[in-house]
């Protein structure tokens, strides 16, 4: 029986083991990421790299995930999360001895009072007050020593952040199942743009992530489109319930350069699983450029859908030139130029993550050939966008350099090119 | 009561063989049944558990290699629910509502109801054919949530909370969201038609000489948790019908656009869902006090506190409810209430705790089955309610909740306190119930396996929650590779645990009958009748009422009359 028993055991490790070996050697993405030259990187693509990461990169082991899931009690990144991971810690060594005095006092009360058949009368008392009222008094106690710091960092999180100085406000909006941010009062000049809100959710069918800057205070107003949703990335230490006809309200400051990730956290139907959350936090210079990147998404959408037509046919380059043409009339200053190889690059990134349509190879996708693997993609990839630095190398040479009347409908937010920085 | 006073055996039964079973109002054969009813829900509620089980086990559901696969052109390398991404909801529905309404919930009051009137000394429930009444909705309850995996749409999928809006999605073409509500109605008129049985048998059939001071502490506890099921369970149907009518009839109790609000279901909801973690463990909490003091031959340490603790518990527990939804947004004033009072149930808790160690303490203990769960009951009991703790604390609880620790912590109390305490109270009134013996040898193996098992199980939940796995996902990422395996792995230890117990439960029937009314040798320290009569007891279960063996429960344990009685053994057998 007992070797049975036995056999049954290893069985079950077994049946657990056997999917989870498989586990351990996922499928490698045929895929790599965004092929940058050796030697001298692009900035853009540090830029592509630095705000929209591929949250499914794996490491150098290729077995585990580039961007980890950061605990939000051991590896906090933004000072409220911090200051709920120390409550955690404080309350947890209050709470422990209640944890731990029974298990000791049970192994004490199994080892010392066991029946070892010598006889030994059980003793008979049934009460003893002071005891009772110990072991009534003490747990209270300690329920008010917890109290008293929970409460100071619950007001904390609830008030508006009214002492923190840099701020901005975002709002969150869940839908089946993907996440909407509109970011709110990051309008310091209202002459800047015209009505133009930066918006960023799902495009091209996979969710970019919410930019925050380093040190910068980020208010979020939560709401819903259709069922509850609950926004989380656990490193940020808040979570609310995104509920539609609700505005629900958290608040933090995040303090660590890097790209977290997180899932949705209420049940919101079959896609709730995938319904994943990204965040890159970066510092304030860089933000400053993510948001006028953002500002001239739109106009580069041109641009990009005639550099990328759909699988099977091929690039109209009469059209191209004109767009591009189009493009630099609104403007050709070096940081227009700059977005828009910006924004071919990232739109490149992302489209490498999204699954082709059914019938297409993902080559295709990019005019590589069929069935070719990840190093024909990239190499197809870099033609493409070679194209467009070219056309943009010689039309701005044609149209000479830009003067203050080509400026002026570009963005006043200036872009500071990241390869030109100190 | 006299010799002449024995009651005559009267023909009670009308039928024998099947129709027996159907037709009895015999709380003793309804007892047993409820308790089948249990175990074979059980096994199904488990066997849902596996399917979530196998598809966490692996990343083959692992959010990288979706893309990858993708990318490649192949399908997912393991993914049970490839085909209907929907199915793992309803999985995730039909395990808890399984569990809780047709497992845990009737496992308890299959005890009470073969337990408390033989305990205060009745000769059957006060109203034995609501009480058949009450067991046979059951069947339908079960049936109707069971088969809506057939129809339509399949079974509901919006989880066991079935928070609107999502479970108002697809009215009218998921008609088993609507069989899943009747389910839960019928479950319910169930649950207060046993409550109201229980209240009237424990208030007005206990025997004469035993006063309320008297009363077993199982006894007691069933009595609170009747309390809340009548008061609670109601107000879990007006939840539910809310969102019967706005899926079916038009009305908008909880639809925002037309003025409703999704919120106001989630507060009526919880109003009965806390009560209902109560409801699942207070009459284990009275149980396991008779095992206790049987094992370690001694009488209940703190009858008085044990008692205020259990009403303690159930009052307070109708104050808490709003710690399930910390994160909708309430205010800080309205959240810090909900926190200190929950925090304050620890204490009743902690009272009770203590008060089992001081009743082992000096007493020679026995380490029959029934008491290694009950022993293994107060270290997983103890380890889930530290949970529980932690994430009383609303800035805390913003991060764990809807995360696998809130998975880990209810399921460490529910399978480690109630089912632990389920399977102590099998083995320990077994040989009541059947008149047969639950094997000690194979029974050590049940508890190691389900021990370790379930510590593995849950411990690990609580790991992948810290760290930021959410809930009722069938995917993750990879980040919590680790801790899901060993959640798996320790599933199947609990499994093979359970197919043992289920496989003595038949073999037992082959063992040769208990002869003795009291096969523990624990009658001197229990203060109930259940001891003084046969295994199984006769129909009438008394012919007179036996003596009450321990006479004064609120004893300090130094009067001597009650020293006399302890140190005496003695055989209060009933003259039948």
């Amino acid at each position: 029986m007992l070797r049975l028993l036995f056999f049954i055991c290893l069985l079950a490790l077994a049946v657990c083991a056997v999917p989870s070996l498989g586990a351990a050697d996922p499928v490698k993405p045929p895929v790599a990421p965004v092929v940058s030259a050796p030697l001298a990187v692009d900035p853009v693509d540090r830029d592509v790299e630095l705000f929209n990461p591929n949250v499914y990169s794996l490491d150098e082991s290729g077995h585990g995930p580039k961007h980890v899931t950061r605990s939000p009690f051991t590896d906090p990144a933004s000072d409220i999360a911090r200051e709920v991971a120390s409550v955690t810690w404080l309350s947890s060594l209050i709470f422990l001895p209640f944890l731990v005095l029974p298990l000791l006092l049970l192994l004490y009360v199994i080892f010392k009072f066991r029946d070892t058949g010598d006889g030994r009368k059980p003793a008979t008392f049934t009460g003893n007050h002071t005891l009772e009222i110990v072991w009534t008094v003490i747990p209270c106690v300690a329920l008010v020593l917890v109290s008293i710091p929970t409460w100071f960092i619950l007001d904390k999180m609830e008030a508006p952040p009214e002492k923190q100085k840099d701020r901005m406000a975002v709002r969150v909006t869940g839908k089946k199942f993907a996440w909407d941010y509109k970011y709110l009062g990051i309008y310091k000049d209202p002459k800047a743009e015209e009505k133009q809100e930066i918006a960023v959710g799902q495009f091209l069918g996979i969710q970019e992530p919410l930019v925050l800057a380093k040190g910068r205070t980020v208010e979020l107003h939560m709401t819903s489109d259709d069922v509850n949703h609950a926004w989380w990335i656990p490193p940020f230490g808040v979570k609310k319930d995104c509920i539609k006809g609700r505005d629900t309200y958290a608040w933090f400051t995040p303090d660590t350069i890097g790209f977290f990730k997180g899932q949705c956290a209420e049940l919101c139907g079959d896609g709730h699983g995938l319904m994943i959350i990204t965040s890159a936090v970066v510092e304030k210079p860089d933000f400053e450029r993510w948001l006028a990147l953002q500002r001239m998404k739109d106009d580069t959408f041109k641009v990009w859908t005639t550099i990328q037509p759909p699988a099977g046919t091929a690039i109209d380059d009469q059209a191209l030139r004109e767009v591009v043409t189009g493009f630099l009339a609104k403007g050709r200053s070096p940081e227009r130029q700059y977005a828009l190889r910006y924004w071919i690059a990232c739109n490149y990134a992302t489209l490498q993550r999204v699954p082709p349509p059914t019938g297409v190879s993902l080559a295709e996708v990019f005019g590589a050939a069929k069935g070719g693997g990840a190093t024909e993609i990239a190499a197809a990839i870099r033609v493409r966008r070679a194209k467009v630095d070219v056309l943009l190398q010689g039309l701005v040479a044609d149209l000479g350099p830009a003067t203050e009347s080509t400026i002026a409908g570009s963005s006043t937010a200036a872009i500071a090119v990241p390869g030109a920085q100190p | 009561m006299t010799a002449a006073a024995v009651m005559p055996p009267i023909p009670l039964k009308r039928y024998t063989g099947v129709m027996d079973w159907l037709t009895t109002v015999d709380h003793k054969k309804i007892g047993l049944m409820y308790f089948w009813f249990t175990v074979t829900m059980g096994v199904i509620g488990g066997f849902f558990a596996g399917a979530i089980r196998v598809q966490l086990a692996t990343p083959g559901a692992v959010i990288e290699t979706i893309q990858a696969a993708h990318l490649a052109g192949v399908e997912l390398p393991f993914n049970l629910f490839s085909e209907n991404r929907d199915l793992f909801n309803q999985m995730v529905t039909m395990h808890a509502s399984v569990m809780i309404f047709f497992t845990i919930i009737p496992g308890f009051i299959a005890f009470a109801n073969y337990v408390v009137p033989l305990m205060v000394g009745a000769r059957d429930m006060a109203f034995p054919k609501m009480n058949a009444f009450g067991f046979w909705l059951l069947i339908p309850a079960a049936m109707l949530m069971l088969s809506s995996f057939f129809v339509q749409g399949g079974a509901a999928s919006s989880g066991w909370t079935a928070y609107p809006p999502l479970s108002l999605a697809g009215a009218g073409h998921n008609p088993g969201q609507d069989m899943w509500i009747m389910g839960v109605h019928l479950a319910g008129v169930s649950s207060i038609l046993a409550a109201i049985n229980f209240i009237v048998t424990i208030a007005s059939l206990k025997a004469p000489e035993m006063k309320w001071r008297d009363l077993p502490l199982f006894a007691w506890a069933t009595f609170f948790t009747s309390i809340i099921q009548l008061t609670a369970t109601p107000v879990l149907a007006a939840a539910v019908t809310m969102i019967l009518l706005d899926r079916n009839f038009g009305t908008t109790f909880t639809i925002a656009s037309s003025g409703g609000d999704p919120v106001l279901y989630q507060h009526i909801f919880w109003f009965y869902s806390h009560p209902a973690v109560y409801i699942m463990i207070l009459p284990g909490f009275g149980a396991i006090s008779h095992i206790f003091a049987a094992f370690s031959h001694k009488r209940v340490f703190g009858y008085l506190s044990m008692v205020l603790a259990l009403g303690c518990i159930t009052l307070l527990g109708f104050t808490v409810w709003a710690h399930h939804m910390f994160s909708v947004g309430m205010s800080p004033g309205l959240a810090y209430y909900f926190q200190v009072a929950s925090l304050l149930i620890g204490v009743p808790t902690g009272i009770k705790v203590f008060n089992w160690l001081a009743t082992m303490w000096g007493g020679t203990i026995r380490f029959t089955t029934a008491m290694m769960f009950a022993c293994g009951f107060i270290c997983l009991f103890v380890l889930g309610g530290f949970g529980g703790l932690i994430l009383a604390l609303v800035a805390v609880d913003f991060t764990l909740t809807d995360t696998y620790f809130v998975v880990g912590h209810f399921h460490m109390v529910l399978v480690g306190g109630s089912v632990m305490l389920l399977f102590a109270m099998t083995y320990y009134w077994w040989p009541k119930m059947t008149g047969h013996m639950l094997s000690e040898k194979l029974g050590k193996w049940v508890f190691w396996l389900m021990f370790i098992g379930v510590f593995v199980t849950f411990f690990a939940m609580h790991l992948s929650g810290a760290n930021g796995m959410a809930r009722r996902v069938p995917v993750y990422f990879a980040d919590f590779k680790f801790s899901n395996y060993l959640t798996t792995f320790g599933y199947f230890l609990t499994i093979v645990s359970s197919l043992l117990f289920y496989l003595d439960l038949f073999l037992s029937y082959r063992r040769p009958k208990v002869t003795e009314d009291d096969p523990w040798k624990i009658n001197d320290v229990q203060q109930s009748f259940e001891w003084a009569t046969s295994c199984p007891p006769p129909v009438y279960n008394f012919v007179t009422v036996p003596p009450i063996p321990v006479l004064d429960q609120m004893s300090d344990g130094h009067g001597k009359p009650q020293d006399a009685v302890a140190d005496k053994p003695q055989d209060p057998k009933p003259t039948h």
